[in-house]
């Protein structure tokens, strides 16, 4: 049907079928600005004005807008940004920016009735807009700054606000009540400065991402946003069993449907067995997956794929497909798995390294220091506690989209949503047959990955498809398929054995985990693993022991979410920890502050856990702490947050509200910087004519601002603005390797290979410098503002140096490489503080506020780091109070969409303030150390103490949701350990 | 085959219903529900009947009584002052932003989700659907019934004072169970959302009376008679004149 509508101003007709969403006739008429995230408007990615409003594309008929107006981004795409664009930069609201389009078109209409908005409404407007990435603090503040500039106001420049230290950095120190933090807009940054991080023209700046004119404006940026001619789309066919033997399956009907290019399942292709968790070679075992098996493992998993003409063909297809299953029983707890009796998930024959097959262990992890047992005798206390964690979803909001194609030279290109496009080309290659160096993996622009695109997900499919249709085929996730098929938080059961002496030292700290890893492994020994490390190395006991089992179980699959084991880990540890000081009637922090560890304690089960574990005996020194901000941190969180005011009744309880009561709680957070010895990155940097130069990373932008901080470390290095760092990122064809976006490792790993290349480039333009300006030791030269200068005032222009260099004497294209991995792996430290109230007669909990700061070394970009923890603080809430996944009795996910998976919107957001409590790290690059998972650590536990402190309660399951929370209230549930 | 067949847009309420006499066409008013909805529906295919063209968008106001076309969107509802408060804060509190400039009223109630508060705000306010071609019915009525004619408006009487007490997850979540009371010249109205297949008036001296409430991973039955009977207090007492948090 034909239909006629007024497109950005134009009068515009489309072609669109009955069926046919505005969403798609919009991104097929070129307005890529538009964008997927949900059928049902759930996500508001897709959201444009229509008639002025801001509705969602998804679940609107493109022949509704029939004889309307609709405006896209693409409206605003003048060459000078508009002042909402501007302020979105100017703020830091981008990260991903994958819904800046709707954010911004929502304001264009929020302004136009309302020239000055309050903040109630601001969010009211983006209430509709999900965003995984920046808990809406920056939106939130771009929008009223646009407001500011709309009405031809002049705003305070967006710049960091600077807070005195607390303490002298080495102490804790006594926090005065009366004494009010300095009040800013909560998107601004606070930076509590170090005396030793010495200033810098480019690092430690708010300086605008480097990729923000594409992602403020919508430009084509994402992996759907160029599409190949003849492009065909692909679909899944799922099991809808959780346990299933396929014995046969009919594809003629699907194959005979016009417009079918291919059917592919386990009957045409071949069985490749392989592991698709994104990591390094060789990926640990078990090998327990091929690309279409004969079984199916989980609701959701592969059954068969098709490529078609159209996605209408392809859904159609996916109908015709007939299989005939044979059901069997399926066991979805950890602890039901590895009992007796539980059905076997993996009793094929082909996968090798499964622990216990019978049992359904696919890993067992162990690790000690000291003898446990003999100390836990000798203790005065010894305390045991259980708790479960359950399992949660990344949900990017941009879903695992793919497209493949055989270029020219007939070489396999996949474009796709990765943290990690080397390790993608590596696994690809065997599972297609292919050899690595016919594979070209390309990472665009991502909406956010969080760790579920640390995985080879869907790039097998669209390549077994592109490669038998020899057409490019392109695959994208439904939010439904998302949530059923990509990769969650792995539930645990741990329980923790903790002896103490009679001074409150820990003795004794030993941990027995059972991880669930759903039908298949892909993370099962790195995450289970990890959340051993992060259990076991915050304090200090003078004996410790990891025991781990990891079981399959037949839930959706478990894998990389951004923490990766922390969380667990450190809910179980902080929770544990708090009752045991409660138990002694020792303040928490105190009691939590004796036994943590501090600058020049040795980390000393680390080495004995991980890809490249060693065994006690084998060690000659344990890595030590060598900076530590966590007093200041904890000084400024408690001032922050009234910490007061937690032992006051009158506030606890207050009269006028007598089924409210009060709580404020604290986690100490300590997480990781890479993994050492492991993680790699490389890095080229090659100087241009005009003096400005190319810089070619592996590393992976998801949405982070890695390109911009790696961008301004290689720029303080070269002297010049960011803005001459031209940063092209994760091709595995064109730019150095790099192990990929996890493991906290980017800024530290990716930035020191960046920061040395950038050093060989600058020792070579001061030797070219030296000859221009006639100095005979290269080495007195230095770089800045564009220039290089000699030790007596002469300089000569970098411009200069480059076109002398590239084309007048002695030439050459000044360029280097570096790569760097680490031995090193600096834990950032972190204060996480929450207040809450409880309503006791519903159990809902209601959290008014968070605060984190967090020592993360320097801050190579305080607006980027900050946002990270406001995203990473949001997600953890998220975990601590309202997500989950519900299965029915079948494992089918009864919740598998937002909304009835709740994540938070901007409506009724916490209040939340982060401070950046500086220390110089001398193993970082200019300082830095990690900031990206940290937020992820202490939002649960710190709920859990407040909810504790409100009603004496301390509940050991996650979420707190208000029927969990009146059970336990109404059970007066365990409130303080067991002694033993 | 595709999931919807045909898109039709009638300009008299006539023809509106002369389409919608074949239950394969779904009448479609913003499209939040239907849309999705009939990506389901691939094994047969549906047509479908948008009532855009028929100016059912309209809300008047008269001796207080409003009369809200099917077709006014939840967010021209918020934005209405001379509508009840309690219905616009029911309307914004039903969807977020951009789903709520889209979602209409009729669909809203055609639907009558099980925790759709803004259903229940008019069940209080005493509201009556108007249906093309039949006579109109309470919408307790039609709540109990078969839902199946076009409605073309929903009337609600404007007086009285309004609270809703609630329990979610999180703030702006969807609740649980909520209670909506409605006080007039010393007369309360209660309704209850998340304890039946749809919002449902009950007795604000007994409100648990017949309550057997389904249960789903976000509250057992048992939970959802405790809330329905703390929450139905806590609303009552505020409609009277006490805390109100409507």
């Amino acid at each position: 049907m034909n239909i006629t509508l007024t497109l950005n101003g134009q009068e515009t007709q489309l072609e669109v079928e009955p069926f046919e969403t505005l969403l798609a006739a919009l991104r097929s008429h070129g307005m890529v600005s538009v964008r997927y995230g949900s059928d049902t408007g759930e996500t508001g990615a897709s959201a444009v004005l229509v008639d002025g409003r801001l509705v969602n594309t998804d679940c609107m008929l493109a022949a509704q807008a029939d004889g309307h107006e609709v405006m896209t981004l693409e409206a605003l795409n003048q060459a000078e940004m508009h002042p909402i664009q501007a302020a979105f930069v100017a703020t830091g609201a981008l990260q991903s920016g994958y819904s800046a389009p709707a954010m911004i078109l929502g304001t264009l209409a929020l302004l136009k009735d309302n020239p000055s908005p309050s903040e109630f409404q601001v969010r009211d407007m983006l209430s509709g807009i999900l965003d995984r990435e920046t808990a809406y603090v920056k939106p939130v503040e771009a929008i009223l700054r646009a407001a500011t500039l709309m009405r031809g106001e002049n705003p305070e420049p967006f710049q960091t606000m600077i807070v005195d230290p607390l303490t002298d950095g080495k102490s804790p120190a006594e926090v005065d009540p009366n004494d009010r933090p300095p009040q800013a807009p909560p998107a601004i940054p606070r930076i509590v400065p170090s005396d030793d991080v010495p200033d810098m023209s480019v690092v430690g700046k708010a300086e605008i991402k480097v990729d923000a004119i594409k992602l403020v404006k919508g430009n084509p940026a994402f992996t759907d946003d160029f599409e190949a001619r003849g492009q065909l789309v692909a679909k899944v066919l799922r099991s809808p069993h959780a346990h299933a033997n396929i014995v046969d399956i009919d594809d003629s009907a699907a194959v005979a449907l016009p417009g079918v290019h291919a059917v592919i399942h386990y009957k045409n292709l071949p069985r490749i067995k392989y592991a698709s968790g994104g990591q390094s070679w060789p990926n640990p075992h078990p090998y327990d997956q091929v690309s279409f098996d004969n079984k199916v493992r989980h609701v959701g998993d592969r059954v068969a794929a098709v490529a078609a003409e159209t996605l209408d063909i392809a859904e159609e297809a996916l109908r015709l497909i007939r299989v005939d299953y044979e059901v069997l029983p399926a066991v979805f707890d950890e602890l039901d798995a590895i009992a007796d009796g539980a059905p076997i998930i993996h009793d094929e024959a082909d996968t090798e390294g499964i622990h216990n097959r019978d049992r359904n262990i696919v890993v067992h992890i162990g690790a000690q220091r000291g003898d446990v047992e003999d100390r836990l005798a000798q203790a005065e206390h010894v305390y045991e506690q259980t708790f479960r964690v359950h399992q949660v979803q990344p949900c990017p909001i941009e879903n695992h989209i793919s497209v493949a194609w055989l270029d020219s030279d007939e070489r396999l290109v996949v474009r796709t949503a990765t943290q990690v496009p080397f390790h993608v080309r590596r696994m690809l290659a065997p599972v297609v047959g292919m050899e690595i160096k016919n594979i070209r993996v390309i990472k665009p622009r991502i909406g956010g990955g969080f760790g579920a695109k640390q995985e080879m997900l869907i790039e097998d499919i669209v390549a077994h498809l592109a490669i038998k249709t020899r057409r490019p085929v392109k695959l994208e996730l439904t939010r439904e398929e998302e949530f059923m098929s990509s990769r969650t938080r792995h539930p645990q059961t741990i329980t923790y054995t903790t002896g103490v002496d009679a001074d409150g030292n820990l003795l004794a700290q030993d941990m027995r985990l059972i991880g669930n890893t759903g039908p298949f492994g892909t993370h099962a020994s790195t995450v289970q693993t990890v959340a051993g490390l992060r259990g076991l190395t915050s304090y200090n006991a003078k004996s410790k022991r990891f025991d781990c089992d990891v079981a399959y179980a037949n839930i959706p699959v478990p894998g990389a979410y951004r923490g990766y084991g922390a969380p667990q880990a450190e809910f179980a540890l902080e929770a544990h920890m708090e009752d045991i000081a409660h138990d002694l009637d020792r303040d928490p922090i105190e009691f939590k502050r004796q036994n943590w560890v501090k600058v020049g304690d040795e980390l000393d089960i680390a080495p004995h856990l991980g890809e490249r574990a060693v065994a006690e005996g084998e060690m000659d020194e344990y890595p030590k702490v060598m900076t530590s901000g966590i007093d200041e941190c904890v000084a400024q969180g408690q001032r922050s947050i009234g910490w007061h005011r937690r032992n006051d009744p009158s506030w606890t309880s207050p009269s006028d509200r007598p089924n409210i009561r009060r709580g404020l709680g604290f986690a100490f957070c300590m997480h990781g910087t890479s993994i050492p010895f492991l993680d790699m990155g490389g890095c080229s940097i090659k100087l241009n004519d005009d003096g400005s130069f190319n810089m070619l990373i592996g590393a992976t932008d998801l949405g982070t601002g890695a390109d911009t901080v790696i961008g301004q470390i290689a720029a303080e290095v070269l002297g010049v603005p960011l803005d001459d760092i031209k940063v092209y990122s994760s091709d595995t064809d064109i730019t150095p390797f790099d192990t990929g976006a996890y493991a906290s490792s980017t800024t530290y790993i990716s930035g020191t290979a960046a920061k040395l290349a950038a050093e060989k480039v600058r020792k070579r333009i001061k030797e070219r410098a030296a000859m221009l300006l006639d100095v005979e030791v290269p080495c007195t030269i230095e770089l800045r503002d564009k220039k290089a200068w000699s030790a007596d005032g002469r300089s000569v222009t970098l411009e200069e140096i480059a076109l002398d260099s590239l084309h007048w004497q002695d030439q050459e294209q000044i360029m280097d490489t570096a790569s760097y991995v680490s031995p090193d792996c600096p834990p950032p430290f972190a204060a996480q503080f929450a207040e809450i109230e409880v309503d006791i007669e519903t159990g809902e909990v209601t959290v008014v506020k968070l605060v984190m700061a967090v020592d993360c070394g320097v801050a190579i970009n305080p607006v980027t780091a900050s946002g990270q923890v406001e995203g990473g603080m949001m997600q953890a809430l998220g975990y601590a109070h309202c997500e989950e996944y519900a299965l029915d009795e079948e494992g089918r996910m009864v919740n598998a969409k937002l909304g009835p998976y709740k994540i938070y919107r901007a409506d009724e957001m916490p209040d939340t303030e982060v401070f950046l409590v500086q220390t110089m790290e001398d193993s970082g690059p200019f300082g830095a150390k990690a900031v990206a998972e940290i937020p992820k650590d202490g939002v649960a536990p710190a709920l859990r103490n407040a909810i504790r402190n409100a009603t004496g309660v301390g509940i050991n399951d996650l979420p707190f949701t208000p029927e969990r929370v009146w059970q336990a209230l109404d059970g007066s549930g365990a409130v303080s350990p067991d002694p033993t | 085959m595709p999931s919807v067949l045909a898109y039709h847009r009638p300009t008299s309420l006539v023809e509106a219903g002369e389409l919608l006499k074949d239950v394969n066409r779904w009448a479609l008013g913003g499209g939040t529900i239907v849309v999705p909805e009939a990506r389901k529906h691939r094994e047969v295919g549906i047509e479908v009947v948008d009532l855009q063209g028929l100016g059912l968008d309209q809300i008047s106001n008269e001796e207080g009584v409003m009369r809200i076309g099917s077709m006014v969107r939840l967010s021209d509802l918020v934005a209405n002052t001379a509508a009840p408060e309690l219905v616009r804060n029911a309307a914004r509190r039903e969807l977020p932003s951009a789903l709520r400039n889209a979602a209409t009223i009729g669909g809203t109630v055609a639907e009558a989700e099980s925790e759709s508060l803004l259903v229940a705000a008019l069940l209080v306010h005493e509201a009556e659907v108007r249906l093309h071609d039949q006579p109109s019915l309470s919408l307790d009525q039609y709540l109990t019934g078969e839902r199946d004619g076009l409605v073309t408006a929903i009337t609600v009487k404007t007086a009285g004072r309004g609270a809703i007490s609630s329990t979610g997850r999180t703030p702006a979540d969807v609740p649980i169970v909520a209670a909506v009371a409605l006080s007039t010249g010393g007369v309360t109205r209660l309704a209850l959302t998340g304890v039946g297949a749809t919002p449902s008036l009950v007795d604000p001296v007994d409100p648990l009376a017949n309550l057997d409430p389904p249960e789903d991973f976000r509250g057992t039955s048992e939970y959802r008679r405790h809330l329905a009977k703390v929450l139905s207090a806590r609303a009552v007492l505020a409609a009277a004149g006490g805390e109100s948090n409507a």
